[in-house]
């Protein structure tokens, strides 16, 4: 995994995981204990504006599509307050910035001292919603499928002559950067790409973007595909990416880092263990409402994993319930191979990988000293 | 308690007997295993397909719940394991993307 990246703002950790700095949970789940996630990935809905190409939600339609209202957001933050969630990234599998929850959720979240991120499409984010959120955000991270408004557009929308799509996008980010310059907040912006292999043209003008921002990242990672490959990514194709990668990543600037997410490009669809110890860490929730240890578990077809529905009933007994931790459990089990029964590179690969490795003896996790990196919530 | 000792075992991987069955032999066997077993599988489940590498395909005859339908399936599939072939892996079939909006992109989840 890579090292941290030096910001002006501190150690920024993209490329690997932070589990080192929350040893108390660690301590927990090898002594047999029941313990909180330390970070939750979640959707307020499974709407969403765009139709990129590269979306994992096209692969995760569960079998009930909930509407999230604020009340059960609030509860939900409530609970996780309650047993001790100390990070929360509005990310997964919807558009959040939709919900009519969304600014009533980061406002409560910070009341109770859970730190809040979101990746955003930034299409519905002007300016007012923008002053109302950002000062209690940790991170904001806006998807931006390529560099140049023509490809952004059909990638992310309909096709390359809907540009508007990118001219929005773009003056909403350059809001957000003068907005946390003006008001010194400590809120860490940042672009992705998510690299198809067929984007090669799109890598240098991508990391120009960042730096024409003025962003405190632009990161580039690669496209997770299913297990049943139904987006097609052949991963040997990232291997002739390499140089310009390694070309991306020297533009950095001492404002705006370029950052490659080499672990996950050089792993591709090679899954490095076969059990999956990170859920219980790092839980992911569905903007259905549907609660499951990973989000490549989502689809019905996974509905053996499928725990419970937080808009039907408290998260909180969720959480206690059998059923949490049966499922937990068969994921650590030898009935599941994550190699051939999960869809590759999960948000939480990094904490699978290194609790694997933590439980194998091949490289212990061990508690970290010196400064907290940013974002430490967020595994 | 997470079990944390299973980090090295390989997943079973389905017996001689299951594989010399024909697709219909084994959706028989299954089929009839459940028929004779718990009122509440009949009751719910229906069995799709019987794969030769332990894939056990089904749908609900009814909607359940999240928390109802995960708790049924685990205990289908080890009701499986235990009376047929400790291999077998129960899933559902797939759902595809209802978002009218990224459907104009054509794709559809394999099975």
């Amino acid at each position: 995994m890579s090292a941290p990246v030096q910001t002006n703002a501190g150690a920024l950790i993209l490329d690997s995981h932070k589990l080192a700095y929350h040893m108390d949970r660690i301590k927990a789940w090898e002594s047999g204990e029941r313990f909180a996630p330390v970070s939750v990935d979640m959707a307020l809905t499974r709407g969403c504006g765009a139709m990129c190409s590269f979306c994992y939600a096209m692969m995760q339609e569960a079998q009930e599509r909930s509407s999230i209202k604020t009340a059960h957001v609030l509860n939900l933050l409530d609970d996780f307050a309650t047993i001790g969630v100390r990070g929360v990234s509005l990310i997964s599998d919807g558009e959040s910035t939709l919900s009519k929850a969304y600014v009533p959720f980061i406002q409560h979240a910070a009341k109770l001292g859970i730190d809040v991120g979101n990746a955003t499409n930034g299409w519905e984010w002007e300016s007012e919603k923008i002053e109302q959120v950002l000062p209690y955000l940790s991170w904001v991270r806006f998807t931006v499928g390529a560099g140049r408004p023509e490809s952004y557009a059909k990638i992310m929308y309909k096709g390359p002559e809907h540009t508007n799509v990118f001219d929005r996008a773009m003056k909403n980010i350059r809001y957000a950067v003068e907005l946390k310059a003006r008001n010194r907040l400590p809120v860490t912006l940042g672009i992705q790409m998510v690299l198809m292999p067929e984007l090669k043209d799109e890598i240098i003008a991508f990391a120009q973007l960042g730096l024409d921002l003025g962003v405190d990242y632009a990161v580039i990672k690669h496209c997770s595909d299913d297990e049943q490959h139904t987006l097609g990514i052949d991963y040997s194709k990232y291997e002739q990416l390499h140089a310009l990668l390694v070309q991306a990543e020297a533009m950095s600037t001492e404002t705006t880092k370029i950052i490659v997410k080499w672990d996950k490009i050089l792993d591709g669809d090679k899954t490095p263990y076969q059990r999956v110890y990170g859920p219980p860490f790092l839980l992911q929730i569905s903007g259905s409402g549907l609660v499951a240890p990973a989000g490549m578990f989502f689809n019905a077809r996974y509905g053996k994993m499928h725990i419970g529905n937080f808009t039907e009933e408290r998260f909180i007994d969720i959480w206690r319930s059998e059923r949490y931790w049966q499922t937990m459990n068969y994921l650590a089990s030898p009935a599941f191979d994550a190699p051939t029964m999960m869809g590759t590179l999960p948000i939480a690969h990094y904490v699978n990988t290194a609790l694997d490795r933590h439980v194998k003896g091949v490289e212990r996790i061990v508690q970290a000293s010196g400064p907290k990196p940013l974002h430490v919530n967020f595994l | 308690m997470i079990n944390l000792s299973y980090a090295e075992v390989k997943t079973p991987e389905p017996g001689l007997p299951w594989r010399n069955l024909s697709d219909v032999e084994r959706l028989k066997l299954v089929n009839d295993s459940l028929n004779h077993e718990f009122i509440v599988f009949r009751e719910s489940i229906s069995v799709v397909e019987a794969k030769g590498n332990g894939q056990i395909i089904v749908t609900l005859i009814k909607p359940l719940q999240a928390k109802e339908r995960g708790v049924l399936l685990f205990d289908l599939e080890e009701f499986l394991k235990n009376v047929i072939d400790p291999s077998l892996v129960v899933w559902l079939q797939p759902l595809g993307d209802r978002n009218s909006l990224r459907n104009l992109r054509g794709i559809e989840v394999k099975k």
